[in-house]
């Protein structure tokens, strides 16, 4: 089927766009997942260092660094709040995730690819992996 | 059925072996997997499932493929199961040749079951449990496995022992990836398990959240150089790339039958490999069928309906068909292809005769795909690729004789005379297989219309010889042949007669020996029969040439023009 160049063009660029979306996507969620490890490490409990939160047993306030501004909080208040960073985060990545899902499947059917078998189904749960592990 | 797969690199080669070794073992790898279907890799259909005359290991039949094309495209929907197609042709027009190339078009994902027609007559178990094995094993389901892991390189453990007394042991596991670096805390039973796996500084390992379980995917590069001898087990692997922690999921497609071993014993997966899995109860069926259907529901399992080839159906009896009848009717039945070969038959089981042996009911049913024999020019291209497959070298001269003989005896006797003459053209150290070899093996192998001429002529001398019964038991061996040819050389014969191999009729019409004129057209088995006639008492021998004396003549001794020698018979 011929199709003139501009149309050509057109769904070419539709393309590149979809997967600059797609790759995008992908680096955020390194990006979100960075930023989690971190706030990770800051509230963990078992830390050896003394950096950890958690662990500090001194009652000093801790500076605490939004954007280009240092504001001095209790301890409390950052341990809260850097979990509370930490959960939000996992939520973002999660959602990114179920986005980026849906458009490779958009992308692999504006290239006439197929689609990847199994896609779109649920996980298993535990038990019921279990009575199909001899299998699997 | 066998795929080629690259031969897997085998590391210790790389360095010092000579290049003749592996060489070797290429060859013996290739000679396994030549087979009689093996140089097909699919239908050859264009996008508008159009036929090409030659493509992916197929020759001609174009009408046949393209309907095999269409059932193809049914299949891969997966919406519609519950489908039966009938191939039915005369022998060696391609009908197992379409089923394996479907086979290979559909690729992995799609369970293929391939069963010969007395495959189900089993001591072990009945008939209809035989078949429903079968059909389970071509339903496949596709479920997902998901898990969360922290997949990265090693950079640094550090584990700290109290120095005093039995405290728990404290310990800091850095990993890190081609994007980021962190630093995990690691409690008493993360501690053990990776003393246990013998992790250290450079290993690339996953861990998975939901267990805790660690596993070792290899050293990574940049360590490579770190010890100048490393243990034979040891991998190499790339750097992880991407986040830390990441989700896995990974899609799996068992088949029903498999589900239904594992459950219905306790030692379920053992039977999966001895394969005696007896009878399994139909409650267990229904349970597991109620099962994957509730995971259909929630959307965590997909039916794959998949292709169930029965070769040889008119070996079925009237009872599996019965209980095919109903079986293509539940609503997790798979594609049924059958082949058969045979024409107006009895079904086994009944005095009944039908039409290709199976009963009317099953084949109103069904979709009927029809074979017809190959043209010369088919069987030409045929041989060629064969030749290829078989890795032979053929001349062009050996190639027009070897398909002669294709159209005047068989294909599959064509086939085989090929690795044959090669061996012979080996033994005289030629290059490549010419006319003389053919002719070699020509005469050391009969084919099936000579070895019967020879029994007919020569019948007192074999054992257990019966008058009579033994003529009337080889004519009806050779009919099938010789209603062939006729087809080949006459086309006046309608397609019903050509197709009742087994009828009375057509068995005494042949060899009434008035008939021999009919058959003049065909040149060799008449003049055969000549010969052998007029010499009854020397022994037989089919490569010796002939005397020029003599009326009939050798077919290959002359050059093979048909027309000569036609000529040379009439004078």
């Amino acid at each position: 089927m011929e199709q003139p160049p501009e149309k050509v063009i057109e769904t070419i660029t539709a393309i590149e766009e979809m997967a600059e979306d797609v790759l995008a996507d992908r680096r955020q969620m390194i990006e979100l997942d960075r930023k989690r490890q971190k706030m990770r490490e800051a509230a963990s409990f078992n830390f050896s260092f003394s950096r950890s939160l958690r662990k500090d047993k001194t009652k000093q306030k801790k500076w605490v660094c939004f954007g280009n501004m240092f504001v001095k909080l209790s301890k409390q208040q950052t341990v809260c709040l850097v979990d509370k960073e930490f959960d939000s985060l996992d939520e973002e990545i999660c959602n990114i995730r179920t986005g980026i899902r849906a458009k490779v499947n958009k992308l692999r059917d504006s290239e006439s690819k197929e689609e990847i078998r199994g896609f779109h189904l649920q996980a298993l749960t535990k038990d019921e992996l279990e009575s199909l592990e001899a299998v699997l | 059925m066998a795929r080629r797969s690259p031969l897997p690199s085998i590391p210790c080669f790389k360095m010092a072996a000579p290049p003749v070794q592996v060489q070797e073992v290429r060859e013996v790898t290739r000679i396994e997997r030549i087979g009689a279907h093996s140089h097909i890799r699919g239908l050859g259909l264009d996008d508008a499932l159009e036929a090409r005359n030659v493509s992916q290991g197929m020759v001609g039949q174009t009408s046949a493929r393209r309907a095999a094309g269409i059932v193809l495209e049914m299949i891969k929907e997966g919406k519609i199961a519950g489908r039966a197609v009938l191939l039915a042709g005369q022998p060696g027009t391609g009908k197992t040749a379409i089923a394996m190339g479907m086979a290979q078009a559909l690729g992995q994902g799609t369970p293929f079951t391939a069963i010969a027609g007395s495959e189900i007559f089993s001591l072990e178990m009945s008939k209809t449990e035989a078949l429903t094995q079968a059909f389970r094993k071509s339903i496949g389901v596709r479920i997902k496995e998901e898990t969360e892991i922290i997949e990265g390189e090693v950079v640094e453990i550090q584990i700290d022992k109290p120095a005093v007394g039995t405290g728990a042991k404290v310990g800091k596991l850095t990993l890190k990836t081609t994007e980021m670096e962190t630093v995990y805390d690691l409690g008493q039973k993360m501690i053990e398990s990776l003393t246990k796996e013998k992790v250290h500084a450079g290993d690339i390992i996953t861990i998975d959240k939901a267990t805790g379980k660690i596993t070792k995917l290899g050293r990574s590069f940049t360590r490579a150089r770190d010890y100048d001898a490393m243990g034979s087990t040891t991998k190499f692997v790339q750097c992880p790339e991407g986040e830390l922690q990441k989700r896995k999921e990974v899609v799996h497609t068992v088949s029903l039958h498999e589900i239904d071993v594992i459950n219905s014993r306790t030692q379920g997966f053992l039977a999966l490999f001895s394969g005696d899995t007896g009878e399994i109860k139909s409650e267990v069926r229904e349970q597991i069928n109620s099962k994957v259907a509730e995971w259909r529901e929630e959307g965590k399992a997909e039916i794959v309906p998949g292709v169930l080839f029965i070769d040889e159906v008119h070996m079925l009896d009237i009872e599996c068909f019965s209980f095919l009848n109903r079986a293509l009717e539940t609503d997790m039945a798979p594609v049924l292809i059958m082949a058969t070969n045979r024409g107006i038959t009895r079904i086994r089981g009944t005095n009944y005769q039908s039409p290709h042996g199976v009963p009317i009911d099953l084949l109103d049913r069904l979709l009927i795909v029809s074979t017809s024999p190959y043209e010369e020019r088919e069987i030409k291209q045929i041989l060629k690729i064969r030749a290829e497959e078989e890795d032979v070298e053929i001349s062009d001269d050996a190639v027009t004789v070897l398909t002669r003989i294709g159209m005047e005896t068989s294909l599959r006797y064509a086939i085989q005379l090929i690795t044959t003459a090669h061996l012979v053209c080996r033994r005289r150290k030629g290059t490549e297989v010419s006319v003389e070899d053919i002719k070699r093996v020509y005469s050391l192998f009969l084919d099936e219309s000579r070895s019967t001429q020879f029994l007919k002529e020569y019948q007192q001398e074999f054992m257990f010889h019966e008058v009579g019964k033994c003529e009337s038991a080889i004519c009806c061996y050779s009919t099938a042949n010789l209603g062939y040819l006729e087809k080949v050389n006459r086309d006046k014969t309608p397609v019903a007669d050509i197709l009742s191999l087994d009828s009375i009729d057509h068995r005494n019409k042949v060899h009434d020996d008035d008939d021999d004129d009919d058959l003049q057209g065909y040149f060799g088995l008449t003049i055969y029969s000549e010969a052998i006639r007029r010499r009854p008492a020397q022994p037989y021998d089919p490569g010796v040439a002939r005397s020029k004396t003599e009326q009939g003549s050798h077919p290959l001794v002359q050059t093979l023009d048909r027309d000569e020698t036609i000529k040379s018979h009439q004078n």
